[in-house]
C-alpha cells in the first residue's frame, strides 16, 4: 500500500511550491481510510461465523436449565469484543516493542477480570455429564419433562473409541500403501506406468459419494454391512488416491543422488527405500496421516449408512443422535457434547497447518 | 556425484537383474493399492451398472433383469426435471456468488491488510471447513431454529425490531443450503487465490501505481490476469464437488421441506436409502458417476502431465 504515494508524488512534481508535508499527510490518510473499510468488512463477513462457534462454547460452559441463556453470550461478548478492537489498536499504535507488551498485557489483565466479574460466575462443568455418567440420557430427559426417547445411547467413550479407532486404522493402513506405491510410480519405469499414472488422476478427482449405493449393496452381499472393518475399508479406499498423489510428489522430490549413492553403495532398491528415501519425505508422511486421520475423524455420510448398531457408533453419529433426541431441545449438553467433538478436530489442524496448505498447493499443481 | 557413465552401468546392471525380483517389487510396492482400488472403484461401478438392470428393492433380492428403470429415468420420473432445476440453481449459485466471486473478494482483501491480520480472517474462514459436518450443521440449525432463541432472530428482532420470529428452513431453504454450502466453499478459492496473488511479483503493483493505476484499476489488469488458471481450476474442481456432495444438505434440511432442497446425487441417495429402491437409485447414479469421469478428464488439462509422467532415472530393481 506504501505504493499509493507514488502518483499523489508525481502529480504534484509539476507545479513547483508544493507542500510536501501536506502530501504526504493526505496519502497517508487516503491509506488509513482504505484500511477502515477493509477491516471494516472484513469483521462483517467474519461475524456470522465467528458469532455461532463463540454461542457454542458459551453455551456448553454456562447453559444451566437447558434453554439457551443468551444474556451470558452478549455479556460475554461485551467482554470479547472490545478486548479483541483493543488488542488490535494496541498492536497499530504501539510505537515500540517495549510498549506494546505493556499494552497487551494491560488490555488481557482487564479484559480477564471483566469476564471473570461479568461471566466468571456463570460458568460451570455440568453439561459435560456425558464424560462420566453413562445413563446421562435419561438424567438429561427427566430433567426437561421427557420419560422416554427414542435413542438408545452408548457410553460416549465407546463411540470416541470407535472413531479413533477407524480414523488410526484408516491412517495406518492409508500411509503405508500410498508410500509403497508412489514409490514404486516415483522412481520405477515398468510397462503400464503412464496409463496408470493417468488412471490416478482421473481417480484423484472422482466423486466417490456417488458409489454409496453399490458400495452399501457390496458391503451387504459379504457380509461387511454394519461393521467397523467394512467402513474402514471403504475409507482407506477413498483415501489412496489423493495420498498417492501427494506422496509422488513429495518423492519426485527427493534428489536422485541420494539413492544413486545408497545403490552404489551395494543397497538394494527396497533397502535404499526404507533407510535413505523414506526419512526424506517426513513432512509428507506426516501431512497425509494427519490429513486422513481428521478425514476419519470426521466421516460423517458413510458411517450413517453404513454403520447400524448402536455399538457401532462413531462421535459423528453420537453427536448427530444426541442432537435428534427428544433431548436435543437442552442446548447446554448438545453443545457440550459438540465441544467435545469440535476441539480434537481443530487441534489437529492448528498442529499439521503447515504441511496442511504445503499439501493442497501441492495438490493444485499436480 | 553422478555421471552420465554412472547411470548407464547402473542401468546396465538393472536390465541384467532378474526378472522375478522386477515381478515380486511390483508386487509388495503396487499390489495393496492395485488391489483396494480395483474392489472399491472398479468393483463398484460393475455393480452399480448391474444392479441398475434389475428391480432391486428394499428386499435386496433380485428378480428379474429389466430396463425399466431407465425407462423410469428417462420418462415416467416426473419429479426429475424439478430435481435437475434445482440442481443447477444450487451448484451455479454457490459457485457463482461463494465459491469463485467471494473466495476472490476474500483473497485479495486478505492480501491487501496486513500479514498478522490477513492470516486471522483466513482462520476464522478456514473455521467452517475445519468443523466435522454433522457440527457445522448444528450450528446452522440453531442460527436459524424457528424459536426466538434462533441466533439469527435474536439479531433480527434484537436489533432490527422484527416482530415474529422467522422460519428459514420453510420459508428460503434453497438460500439456506447455498449459504451454508458456499461459507465452506468460498474458503478453497479463498487460499488458492491468496497464494497466486502471492506469486504476482511486486513491482508489476508498483510500475501500475507510477502510471497511475488506482486499486480497482490494478485488480482489473494485475491481479485478474493472474488468476485466470486458478480461476478456472476452481471453478472446474467445485463444480464437480458440488455436483456430487449432499451432505451438509442431508444433514441441514433431509433435503425438504417435501422435495424443495433434494438436489440430483441427494435424490439417488433417497431413492436408494428412504425408498429402498436400490435399482433405480443406482441407475440414477450412473449419470452422476459419468458426469463426474467426464469432468475429472477435463481436469486433467490443468494439471502438469509432462511433469507428472516424467520417466524414472534409475533402471535398478
Amino acid at each position: 500500500m506504501a505504493a499509493q504515494a507514488i502518483p499523489e508524488l508525481s502529480t504534484a512534481a509539476s507545479e513547483p511550491p508544493v507542500d510536501w508535508d501536506a502530501v504526504a499527510a493526505r496519502a497517508r490518510g487516503v491509506r488509513r481510510a482504505k484500511a477502515v473499510v477493509l477491516y471494516a468488512f472484513l469483521i462483517a463477513v467474519s461475524l456470522p461465523i465467528i458469532l455461532p462457534y463463540f454461542w457454542l462454547v458459551t453455551i456448553a460452559f454456562s447453559a444451566r436449565t437447558g434453554v439457551a441463556e443468551t444474556a451470558v453470550l452478549w455479556r460475554s461478548m461485551a467482554v470479547v469484543v472490545p478486548a479483541v478492537v483493543a488488542f488490535w489498536l494496541t498492536a497499530a499504535l504501539a510505537q515500540s516493542r517495549r510498549q506494546l507488551w505493556i499494552g497487551l498485557t494491560a488490555v488481557a489483565a482487564i479484559a480477564i477480570f471483566a469476564f471473570a466479574v461479568l461471566v466468571g460466575p456463570d460458568l460451570h462443568l455440568g453439561n459435560f455429564i456425558f464424560l462420566w455418567e453413562p445413563d446421562f440420557a435419561s438424567v438429561v430427559r427427566s430433567r426437561i419433562g421427557e420419560v422416554k426417547g427414542a435413542v438408545q445411547f452408548p457410553n460416549v467413550w465407546h463411540a470416541f473409541g470407535n472413531s479413533i479407532l477407524i480414523a488410526g486404522t484408516q491412517t495406518a493402513i492409508v500411509v503405508t500403501v500410498a508410500s509403497l506405491a508412489a514409490y514404486y510410480l516415483s522412481r520405477f519405469q515398468f510397462p503400464g506406468r503412464s496409463s496408470m499414472l493417468r488412471s490416478l488422476l482421473v481417480l484423484h478427482a472422482f466423486p466417490v459419494l456417488t458409489l454409496i449405493v453399490p458400495m452399501f449393496l457390496m458391503l451387504y452381499w459379504i457380509g461387511l454391512l454394519d461393521t467397523l472393518s467394512g467402513v474402514i475399508l471403504v475409507l482407506v479406499a477413498f483415501e489412496l488416491p489423493f495420498a498417492i498423489f501427494i506422496m509422488k510428489g513429495f518423492f519426485d522430490a527427493v534428489p536422485w543422488d541420494i539413492e544413486m549413492s545408497a545403490l552404489t553403495d551395494g543397497a538394494s532398491r527396497r533397502q535404499a527405500f526404507v533407510s535413505v528415501v523414506l526419512p526424506q519425505v517426513r513432512n509428507g508422511i506426516l501431512a497425509i496421516a494427519v490429513f486422513t486421520f481428521i478425514r476419519g475423524w470426521e466421516e460423517y455420510i458413510f458411517v450413517f449408512t453404513f454403520l447400524i448398531r448402536n455399538s457401532n457408533w462413531t462421535m459423528s453419529l453420537y453427536m448427530y443422535w444426541v442432537r435428534d433426541d427428544v433431548m436435543g431441545v437442552d442446548y447446554g449438553v448438545v453443545s457440550a457434547v459438540g465441544v467435545f467433538y469440535l476441539v480434537p478436530s481443530l487441534i489437529l489442524y492448528m498442529a499439521a497447518q503447515r504441511y496442511l496448505m504445503q499439501m493442497s498447493i501441492g495438490g493444485v499443481k499436480g | 556425484m553422478t555421471t552420465i557413465a554412472d547411470e548407464l552401468t547402473i542401468e546396465r546392471r538393472g536390465h541384467a537383474g532378474s526378472a522375478a525380483r522386477r515381478r515380486t517389487n511390483f508386487v509388495i510396492f503396487l499390489g495393496p493399492a492395485i488391489v483396494l482400488t480395483i474392489l472399491f472403484f472398479v468393483v463398484p461401478v460393475i455393480i452399480d451398472i448391474a444392479v441398475s438392470f434389475t428391480d432391486l428393492s428394499r428386499s435386496l433380492r433380485i428378480s428379474e433383469f429389466t430396463t425399466e428403470q431407465y425407462e423410469k429415468v428417462l420418462r415416467t420420473d416426473r419429479r426429475l426435471s424439478q430435481v435437475i432445476g434445482l440442481t443447477f440453481i444450487y451448484v451455479f449459485g454457490t459457485l457463482a456468488i461463494f465459491n469463485v466471486t467471494f473466495g476472490l473478494i476474500l483473497a485479495i482483501t486478505t492480501t491487501a491488510i496486513r500479514n498478522v491480520s490477513g492470516s486471522f480472517f483466513r482462520g476464522v474462514w478456514l473455521l467452517p471447513r475445519m468443523s466435522p459436518s454433522v457440527l457445522y450443521i448444528l450450528l446452522w440449525l440453531w442460527a436459524v431454529s424457528p424459536t426466538e432463541a434462533g441466533l439469527v432472530n435474536q439479531v433480527l428482532m434484537q436489533a432490527f425490531g422484527l416482530d415474529a420470529p422467522l422460519d428459514l428452513l420453510t420459508s428460503a431453504p434453497v438460500a439456506l443450503i447455498i449459504i451454508s454450502n458456499g461459507f465452506i466453499g468460498a474458503s478453497m478459492g479463498m487460499i488458492i487465490f491468496t497464494a497466486a496473488i502471492r506469486g504476482i511479483p511486486e513491482h508489476l503493483f508498483h510500475a501500475a501505481a507510477v502510471d497511475g493505476a488506482g486499486t480497482f484499476a490494478k485488480i482489473r489488469f494485475i491481479t485478474l490476469p493472474a488468476l485466470r488458471w486458478p480461476i478456472s481450476f476452481v471453478t472446474i474442481y467445485q463444480t464437480l464437488s458440488l455436483l456430487v456432495s449432499f451432505e451438509y444438505i442431508l444433514l441441514l434440511t433431509k433435503g425438504g421441506p417435501f422435495y424443495d432442497t433434494t438436489v440430483y446425487a441427494l435424490y439417488v441417495y433417497r431413492r436408494a436409502f428412504e425408498s429402498g429402491q436400490y435399482g433405480y437409485g443406482a441407475a440414477l447414479a450412473l449419470f452422476l458417476i459419468v458426469i463426474g469421469v467426464v469432468v475429472a478428464l477435463i481436469g486433467w488439462r490443468f494439471f502438469d502431465m509432462e511433469r507428472l509422467l516424467q520417466r524414472p532415472r534409475i533402471e535398478v530393481h
